[in-house]
């Protein structure tokens, strides 16, 4: 008989499909084409962040400043838009600053040594100070509608919405570096155990500066595709979002303490808290039931693995126990 | 002589010296900052995250995190002024405010020291449950001055020569958890557990049960904070207390509890949100620019945070075996 | 690591298949939705109209749907009061999708980010739902995406008004400051943005605190604590300050709890609600504030969706429209104004203060 073994991040895959399923029982409207567009493009930018914030817990590290740097992206797209630099190449600025906000966050845990809950909470203010000082408090609309359809509008002959392309895409190579390169490897080395890292020969402190600003690239990538979707650009954008993304990853079986985790974990994470999101709110659900039901599933998402591992080990022992016993009972006889 | 040393080498005084350039580089600047009305501005402002500050202390000494304190201050402050305006009395809103706390302090510590689960998600998780059950009990509805139980406003309002009533409380509740923290058993442990915890087991203390009452006793304290929030704005709503976890902890960091656990005073802390008090209302007198304030306050906490780090690997940090002259 | 491969591969192909199977299998459903929301001319069957709030746990909101449910009560429509309990745009949105994803036949929208919903409330207006702003507004580049906009008085008179309140309490001399909610709100800019000229022609002797109206600008966000932050940063930066004009419910409440705490001779003023500012009031801590009703703005927003649903009324600039007693006109930027904002003094604030 073999054993299935079901860790977490298994289990919110099947999870996603429940969740499917019951949305598509508990409402009529759940089910249709332009629903499951609402979600994808709802969950676009915070499935982006999750990937390389899944990277940086793995490796035993956390950036809470993510939204900030979505934001400082999306600020900077609008600030050079304002200034009469052509759309396209303020996006691509918009990426750099987010790839150098990051570098900056690494610089600070890599070469300062500064811890990093703290010292991405500090940031994450400056950063928001910093969309700010771009935009004062004018923000920037009348985006160019060629780019401005692409955030919300699906391709052509289908009902997916552009932005899916670069999710699956991002994922698809998040997927392939994580679990396929010898990288992949050392980032999860350096979460189970970074002295040990250090010692067998892993650059421990030039892949965790790495990580940090992969995190600032996906925010910046984030940040152009809040900038479409919302078809504007404001100092105020995406406040609060680094907690739905570190719920998302912790929710996709990323361990906290580090040197565990999967991509389709994470990614199934952030679908199914979308779906759920969409099914409870088309049966009424509330603003705030809805922050109660996703406290809750994150809690489940930590005893879960409890649970199955007692069960495990409860029903080893019983085999165990039940070996002995057929032992002794051969022995007497 | 021994005992002067050990204060100018303490963790806490670089943080105090921080303080103090601050403040004092202001008033240079902007001489009419130096006045006993700024000082008021101070002790008021600081007041609910000072009291957090403490009661977050005792969790990330032991490498642990209560992000739903936030949720929780908010909740108790309505609650008191709901109960009163319902016709209960301050002690009944007093009750329920400090019981809220303890419920939630107590939720958390289970699973958290005996289901050992992450605390960090155990209290991102409690922080959307409390918010959401909050949000829904009062919905729509402000809590207004005259709803305020009278005790609790005239705290609010008045002093003690000098010195508002709400910065008194978290002074005195400093006092008695430093004390706690350094000549009590239970206290001295929490540091054991912070610092190693499998040796801590070893050595035979409770882990468990420390971490338990650790976080019990940040949630009695967070009830606490409720009633200091509500005297301190004269009213509540759905929106009371969101955000203020990161500040808190900000405020530790800087005040010398590492997040690594096994180090740092409630006084740091305390000291600690006093610095970051004092560098809003600096920023808000010097007249820099509104939309650089935020920027810059985000700097100077980096530049503080920084400073912490490099002072402890200079100066002894304040552990159970810090003190080796004793 | 190829038996991981393969079983990652296979949960993905897994999960698409049934992504597309369930979207191919209700590409009707959303057609029958939209036809549904799209042409109905009568009112024989109840009209559901969305009742949609920058966030939902705010007390001023809860005057304003209590408006709109009285209206749709005399319409025989059925509302429902939904909406994000954080007041941004992107939370708004994933709304705005919930009620195209309904069918519901009317948006009643207090617009929590001016820009950030407009491409949302284009896609409503495709699928054939009439949108009406109530409170606040879209940016003005985007008045096409909705009917109309109510909004309570022309932003001259609200900003005006308040210089005007301020200017009593002061005797007329004096620097004046100003405690606003977030920087970018576009409700808040326009009245900061006619109180300027208007304070500087009317009233010589008063000026605005630094000197421009620039400098005399703080932002509490309307969070009570860094309205109180800002209110003493007045306080620090301009000691002489002789009046305070806060157009926040919020921030006028801050600052009169932090004036009253700190028996601070400064006057303020400003648009507070009289619930909660009748204790302020009746101690003089607060001479006068004013506001206009939220009840209204719900209750005529309502009645402008439905009569703009059933093709009576098109919002057109010179159009009108009827809701209870009193007609209303269409002005420029397809805006309808209710009137001019009430005041609140130790007069009357005891029969206000119990309707809102």
């Amino acid at each position: 008989m073999s054993r299935f073994h079901i860790t977490w991040d298994k289990g919110v895959g099947l999870f996603l499909v429940f969740t499917i399923l019951l949305g598509t029982f508990s409402s009529e409207y759940f089910a249709t084409t332009s629903n499951l567009t609402f979600i994808i493009r709802d969950v676009a930018e915070i499935a982006i962040i999750a990937l390389a914030m899944a990277y940086l817990i793995i490796a035993g590290e956390i950036d809470l400043s993510v939204a900030s740097m979505l934001s400082l992206s999306s600020a900077t797209i609008g600030f050079l838009y304002r200034a009469e630099v052509p759309f396209e190449v303020a996006m691509v600025g918009g990426v750099l600053v987010g790839l150098l906000a990051g570098l900056f966050n690494g610089f600070l845990v890599t070469v300062l040594g500064l811890p990093s809950l703290a010292v991405t909470i500090a940031t994450l203010a400056l950063y928001r100070g910093m969309c700010w000082i771009l935009l004062g408090n004018k923000p920037v609309n009348q985006l160019p509608s060629e780019w401005v359809n692409l955030g919300y509008s699906q391709i052509p002959g289908t009902f997916l919405p552009w932005t899916i392309i670069p999710v699956v895409v991002l994922a698809g190579l998040a997927w392939f570096v994580l679990h396929g390169t010898r990288f992949g490897r050392w980032v999860f080395a350096i979460g189970v155990n970074s002295q040990a890292a250090e010692f067998s020969g892993i650059p421990v402190r030039r892949v965790k500066l790495a990580l940090f600003g992969f995190t600032g690239i996906m925010s910046g990538i984030a940040g152009v595709i809040y900038t479409l979707r919302f078809a504007s650009s404001s100092p105020d954008g995406a406040v609060g979002y680094e907690l739905g993304v570190i719920a998302a990853v912790l929710f996709g079986g990323v361990s906290i303490a580090g040197g565990i985790g999967t991509i389709w974990g994470v990614i199934s994470a952030v679908l199914s808290l979308g779906v759920i999101r969409s099914a409870l709110q088309l049966i009424d659900f509330s603003a705030n039931a809805l922050l109660v039901v996703s406290g809750s599933l994150l809690l489940i998402s930590v005893i879960a693995p409890q649970v199955t591992d007692y069960v495990r080990n409860l029903r080893s022992t019983v085999s165990t126990t039940k070996q002995i016993q057929k032992n002794e009972r051969v022995n007497h006889e | 002589m021994r005992s002067l040393k050990n204060l100018v080498r303490a963790r806490e005084l670089p943080v105090f010296a921080a303080f103090l350039i601050v403040m004092g580089g202001t008033s240079l600047a902007v001489p009419h900052f130096f006045s006993g009305k700024v000082a008021i501005d101070l002790f008021l402002g600081v007041a609910v995250i000072a009291i957090l500050a403490v009661g977050q202390t005792f969790v990330i000494v032991m490498r642990h995190i209560d992000l739903s304190v936030g949720s929780t201050v908010g909740f108790s402050a309505f609650l008191i002024g709901d109960a009163y305006s319902k016709g209960m009395g301050l002690g009944t809103g007093m009750f329920l405010a400090i019981g809220l706390g303890l419920l939630v302090g107590a939720m958390n510590g289970f699973l958290v020291a005996y289901l050992k689960l992450p605390s960090l998600v155990v209290t991102l998780a409690s922080l959307y449950i409390v918010r959401g059950i909050f949000n829904e009990f009062a919905t729509g509805q402000t809590i207004i001055e005259s709803e305020v139980p009278p005790a609790i406003n005239w705290l609010g309002l008045n002093r003690f020569f000098g010195i508002p009533y709400l910065f008194l409380i978290g002074f005195a509740l400093v006092i008695i958890a430093g004390f706690v923290m350094k000549r009590s058993r239970a206290g001295r442990d929490l540091y054991a557990i912070g610092s190693n915890p499998q040796a801590a087991e070893l050595a035979g203390i409770p882990v468990a049960r420390r971490v338990f009452f650790a976080f019990v006793a940040t949630g009695g304290i967070t009830g606490l904070a409720g009633a200091v929030l509500l005297g301190r704005f004269n009213s509540a709503n759905p929106n009371s207390g969101l955000g203020l976890e990161l500040l808190v902890v900000a405020a530790c960091v800087v005040g010398g509890v590492t997040i690594a656990g096994g180090a740092g005073t409630v006084y740091g802390a305390f000291i600690g949100a006093i610095l970051l008090q004092g560098i809003t209302l600096s920023i808000g007198a010097l007249g820099i620019p509104q939309f650089w304030q935020q920027a810059v306050n985000g700097s100077l906490i980096i530049g503080a945070i920084a400073l912490d780090r490099y002072l402890s690997t200079r100066v002894k940090t304040t552990t159970i075996m810090g003190s080796k002259n004793e | 690591m190829n038996k991981q491969f393969k079983r990652s591969i296979t949960a993905v192909a897994g999960a698409f298949l049934a992504f597309t199977l369930v979207g191919c299998a209700s590409t009707t459903e959303a057609e029958v939705t939209e036809s549904a929301a799209a042409g109905t001319t009568e009112t024989t069957e109840a009209l559901k109209i969305a009742i949609m709030p920058k966030a939902i746990n705010i007390g001023y909101f809860a005057a304003w749907d209590e408006g709109a449910q009285k209206a749709c009560e005399e319409l025989g429509a059925e509302c429902d009061y939904i909406g994000p309990n954080e007041a941004t745009g992107p939370a708004q949105v994933q709304f705005i999708n919930q009620v195209i994803q309904k069918g519901y036949d009317i948006l009643v929208i207090s617009a929590a980010d001016q820009n950030a919903i407009v491409p949302s409330l284009e896609e409503a207006r495709a699928a054939g739902i009439t949108i009406v702003t109530s409170d606040a507004d879209v940016a003005a580049e985007a008045a096409g995406s909705r009917l109309v906009s109510i909004l309570p008085s022309a932003a001259d008179r609200i900003g005006t008004a308040e210089v005007d309140w301020i200017a009593e309490s002061v005797g007329e001399t004096g620097t004046i400051a100003i405690l606003s909610a977030a920087a970018t709100a576009a409700n808040q800019n326009v009245w900061i943005d006619a109180m300027g000229p208007y304070l500087e022609e009317t009233y010589p002797n008063m000026s605005w605190a630094g000197g421009s109206l620039d400098s005399a600008v703080f932002y509490g966000d309307d969070d009570p604590t860094k309205s109180t932050e800002q209110f003493n940063a007045i306080l620090n930066q301009y000691p002489d300050i002789a009046g305070i004009i806060a157009p926040t419910t919020v921030g006028v409440l801050a600052a009169a709890a932090e004036k009253k705490a700190k028996g601070a001779a400064v006057k303020v003023t400003g648009l507070g609600l009289p619930s909660e500012m009748a204790p302020y009031i009746e101690d003089g801590t607060v001479e006068k504030v004013g506001l206009w009703n939220p009840i209204d703005l719900g209750y005529v927003a309502v009645y402008a969706g439905v009569l703009g649903f059933n093709g009576d009324f098109d919002g057109s600039v010179g159009s009108t429209f009827e809701a209870g007693d009193t007609t209303y006109t269409v002005t420029d930027g397809g805006i309808a104004f209710l009137g001019d904002p009430f005041t609140f003094t130790p007069d009357n604030i005891a029969t206000f203060k119990e309707i809102y």
